[in-house]
């Protein structure tokens, strides 16, 4: 049944946003809820039209496979199915299952009487998501803005939007979200060493506590954020980066079309340095 | 502390948008796809910007066309070197051309005729402008003839650099080092100042003299997976990629236009702009070094730069700002005066250095 | 609205921990701890006491040294004027040597300055590892933070040292300077042939956006079980309560498979220390082994191909 040992007692019911009682149970590990269903529903449909486009695209290797968005003639309007419509259907699909996964996420966070902050934290993933594939290409006026569905081939289209603007590093959002990104690594690594420290100490010692962890971190660096301030931390490095991800692209274009250096010009000229 | 946090809040968020609206552009924008959908090539441009670009870049209305029957002026008049094989009519059209082209204000007693010619003396020597004029004229001859394969159909005429000024807004010329040299500590005489050279970024600040003047190698990239004896270092890419900028700020175009950033080095990955590109970096390395750097002893001191060499050409001289000069009016159509001569002897060059 | 675990409410005011005590060997630790509200909001509110030591001062001290050296170089180069320096910080640099010098040395005012302030940053650096390892082992802690920052350091060796090393000349190397070491970042992939194709580069990407991930994740769960005391790693781990049952069967009910408070930090050290190691040997590969990353994935039978919209390019040239 692939139940772990004290799961028995939390199965309850209870905790569903749609449905009641109607998709309230598990398959195996997984906890299944009306948002299952439409999850599995997008999934299959999404992945199915994702083997139709590798089927018309004539490759089966997986790094190759590319599903492209249309041309930007087409605008906002709907391309036809082979020349960009598989593209469009499949980002519908795809937006389906992630809002599914969140509502899904809250209702077995209700139903375990937990807080809400795990769907509201995969909530920004999905509004990085949007903003690329929506928000972006609506603000530019075609669907074709959006990145192609590949593994390499969303890299070139990454490095083409990069020098689109000469040099993307200069773009001041896209520093502070490549700041977040190391800056919760960093953060990530450390907390994780710290918690490993204290349960694997040095050979011939006791577990430590929360006060050794403490304490490591005053004498280290002169300040602990403490057990609960460096989950806070992190959750908000996290969100961060990709929040000023999400913030760096949809001005690129939309909100400016220069050269990224360029744009440090109001700083250049400020009536101060005169 | 609540209504603080509110109040200090408000203030971040009006300010916040505030400099928003300043420092960046607005919606709508104009995008045009350059390569397969998905690959992001292209341009994308502000409206409004394109709108101005478009007014500051609007060839002349042409002059009546000129009989091209008749004598020749090198039979009619004294001293006339290079445009002598024109008819009287064409000869006359092209010098009040050149007249409105570079030395418009007729109020000006130094201007019109007089800005290369001697007051009452057509045929005499004496004023600089003269000499540099002829050997401009050979200069847009080759430009028109060798190089068409960067000019095509359109061609250039002296409007093209000059937009009805004696010194085009756009030259360059050597430049003095940007800090003193000191004996110890390290300095960055090429590098690091945010110029419109390189727009703006960290990278080299003359790419000019690199690049325009002599035929530093431009591609870096390696031309298989494990070549090697490919010795490019970083700091050359840095310098190669400074000239790129300004070819893209000075067409108004991004790096798209020519390459797929996935294979910058890769001709077949790239668009046909890039052939035409190529072209045109050969076609301003002749034109600085064949014609314009040997007129130095020609020029008064005011004409020089600031280390004494004659200002020079990149490709903003031509293109200011718009991937096609004066937005593809057709110069030489207009005035087939300045087409190479039917017998080209005395314009044969050397063969070209790369 | 319910407590949200995202702000203290309440901030109990006691005296001071002055720390574990340490064995014979350290020194005292220095400074009184002060407390301060505004951080309590978010974190704990204790700042200090700190612990000195030989291996931390010297570390401090090369830094500042190196940051100096840098900054001085910065100022000279535009010729010490103050407002220029502020102006145009971001844009300033301490350059590498040129290729002509290879690895010899250079003189100070052409790379030399370069050498001794990444010599100084790289020991200060060590000098600060060392520290991590000191302090853990005077707690009787284990020594994962220290085995954590070895894998950044091998990065910044490969950058700074290790490859310019292998390619025969400083110049390969990192320039000093906000905006100057943007453009070393973007000119090295533009120098060998676009580093996405790279595959340690593509899956160093996959550990730094998993570490995003993995923390969004996990700082999440344990808020979400902070009203059952979820923040108590250590004793939920050797003691698992409802915080560790509940935080588990989440993940097992959305995803099928869980980890356990242990467990999920060693996904997470792993994530997060194998971002700079894959990335380290991704960059040594570069110019070494491979010199046009794009060229040897079309070798390699992964490079996408698109139809010619174009037609055929005429090469121009000879």
């Amino acid at each position: 049944m692939a139940m772990l040992s004290f799961e028995q007692k939390y199965r309850i019911r209870g905790g569903t946003l749609v449905g009641g009682d109607l998709f309230d149970f598990w398959v195996g590990p997984f906890f299944v809820g009306f948002f299952g269903v439409t999850t599995i529903f997008f999934t299959v449909v999404g992945v199915g039209l994702i083997l139709v486009g590798a089927a018309h695209g004539g490759t089966w290797n997986p790094w190759l496979i590319n599903i492209a968005p249309p041309d930007l003639r087409y605008g906002l309007g709907l391309a036809p199915l082979y020349e960009g419509g598989l593209w469009q259907a499949i980002t519908i699909c795809a937006i389906g299952a992630f809002v599914s996964w969140a509502l899904r996420q809250a209702e077995i966070a209700r139903k375990l009487g937990m807080g809400m902050h795990i769907p509201w934290a995969y909530g920004m993933a999905i509004f990085a998501y949007v903003t690329l594939v929506v928000i972006r290409p609506v603000l530019m006026g075609a669907w074709g803005h959006g990145f192609p569905y590949g593994i390499f081939s969303h890299l070139d289209w990454v490095s083409n939007v990069g020098y689109q603007y000469l040099h993307f590093h200069y773009n001041p959002a896209h520093m502070i979200a490549v700041s977040f990104f190391f800056i919760t690594t960093l953060a990530l690594g450390l907390h994780a060493s710290l918690v490993l420290a204290a349960i694997n100490p040095a050979t011939g010692e006791p577990v430590k506590t929360p006060e050794h962890e403490n304490t490591f971190y005053r004498d280290f660096i002169g300040y602990s954020i403490g057990t609960l301030g460096i989950h806070r931390l992190g959750l908000f490095l996290a969100l961060s980066a990709g929040f000023w991800s999400a913030v760096c692209i949809v001005i690129s274009g939309p909100f400016w079309t220069r050269g990224w250096p360029e744009w440090w010009n109001w700083w250049l000229q400020l009536p101060i340095w005169n | 502390m609540k209504f603080n946090l509110i109040f200090g809040g408000l203030i971040a968020a009006v300010a916040g948008l505030a400099f928003f609206v300043v420092t960046f552009e607005r919606l709508p924008v104009d995008s045009t796809q350059g390569g397969f959908r998905g690959t992001s090539m292209g341009r994308v441009d502000n409206p409004r910007t394109q709108v101005l670009l478009t007014a500051a870049n609007q060839a002349p209305p042409a002059l009546e066309a000129a009989d091209p029957e008749g004598p020749r002026a090198s039979e009619i008049y004294e001293n006339v070197q290079v445009l002598g094989h024109l008819s009287i009519e064409q000869f006359g059209r092209i010098m009040l051309a050149m007249s409105e082209w570079i030395y418009p204000n007729a109020e000006n007693p130094a201007e019109s005729c007089n800005g290369c010619h001697v007051p009452g003396n057509f045929a005499a020597e004496g004023m600089y402008q003269k000499t540099v004029a002829r050997r401009m004229l050979q200069m847009v001859q080759t430009i028109n003839s060798t190089y068409s394969s960067h000019v095509q159909q359109v061609g250039v005429t002296c409007y093209t650099c000059h937009r009805g000024q004696a010194v085009p807004a756009a030259v360059w010329a050597e430049a003095p080092p940007n800090a003193r040299l000191h004996r110890l500590l390290s300095t960055a005489p090429g590098d690091n100042r945010p110029v419109a050279a390189n727009a703006y970024s960290s990278l080299p600040t003359d790419p000019y003299s690199a690049f325009l003047t002599r035929d530093s190698q431009v591609g870096v990239a390696g031309t298989s997976a494990r070549q090697v004896g490919n010795n490019s270092s970083i700091q050359q890419t840095e310098w190669t990629w400074s000239i790129m900028m300004h070819m893209s700020t000075s067409l108004g175009v991004n790096c798209t236009f020519c390459h797929n950033s996935r294979n910058f080095s890769g001709w077949q990955d790239s668009t046909p702009k890039r052939v035409t590109a190529w072209h045109g970096l050969r076609m301003v390395r002749s034109i600085n070094n064949e014609y314009i750097d040997p007129l130095q002893p020609e020029f008064p001191p005011h004409r020089l730069g600031p280390m004494g060499d004659p200002l020079k050409v990149n490709c903003s001289t031509c293109h200011m700002g718009v991937n096609q000069p004066l937005r593809g009016a057709p110069m030489l159509r207009d005035y087939p005066e300045l087409n190479a001569p039917p017998r080209s002897a005395s314009l044969e060059l050397p063969v070209s250095r790369n | 609205m319910e407590y949200q675990y995202l702000f203290t409410r309440l901030q109990p005011k006691g005296p001071s921990y002055p720390g574990v005590p340490l064995p014979a060997g350290n020194d005292a630790r220095v400074g009184t701890p002060l407390h301060s509200r505004l951080l309590g909001y978010i974190a704990d509110a204790q700042i200090g006491p700190f612990y000195l030591g030989w291996l931390g001062v010297l570390s401090v001290l090369s830094i500042l040294l190196s940051l100096t050296i840098i900054g001085l170089n910065m100022w000279a180069s535009v010729n010490w004027n103050v407002v220029e320096f502020v102006r145009l910080l971001p844009w300033l640099a301490l350059e590498a040597p040129s290729p002509a010098y290879g690895l010899r040395l250079p003189p100070l005012a052409e790379g030399g300055w370069w050498l001794a302030a990444g010599f100084f940053m790289t020991a200060g650096l060590l000098l600060f590892a060392a520290r991590t390892y000191r302090r853990a082992a005077a707690l009787g802690l284990g020594q994962h933070t220290f085995y954590a920052f070895l894998g950044a350091i091998w990065l910044i060796l490969v950058l700074g040292f290790i490859r310019p090393i292998a390619m025969g000349s400083w110049s390969e190397a990192v320039p000093f300077g906000i905006f100057p070491h943007l453009d070393w970042t973007a000119a090295f992939s533009i120098r060998y042939g676009n580093l996405f194709y790279n595959p340690f580069h593509a899956l160093s990407i996959v550990f730094l956006y998993g570490s995003v991930l993995l923390f969004a994740m996990h700082g999440a769960t344990i808020l979400a079980v902070g009203r059952f005391g979820g923040e108590r790693e250590v004793e939920q781990t050797v003691d698992r309560g409802t915080a560790a049952e509940r935080a588990g069967l989440f993940w097992r009910w959305t995803m099928g498979f869980n980890a356990t408070y242990e467990s999920i930090h060693r996904w997470a050290w792993w994530f997060a220390i194998l971002t700079p190691i894959t990335g380290g040997v991704g960059i040594l590969l570069t110019g070494t082994v491979v010199d046009n990353w794009f060229l040897w994935a079309v070798e390699k039978r992964f490079a996408p191909s698109y139809p010619a919209v174009w037609g055929v390019i005429p090469v121009p040239g000879n």
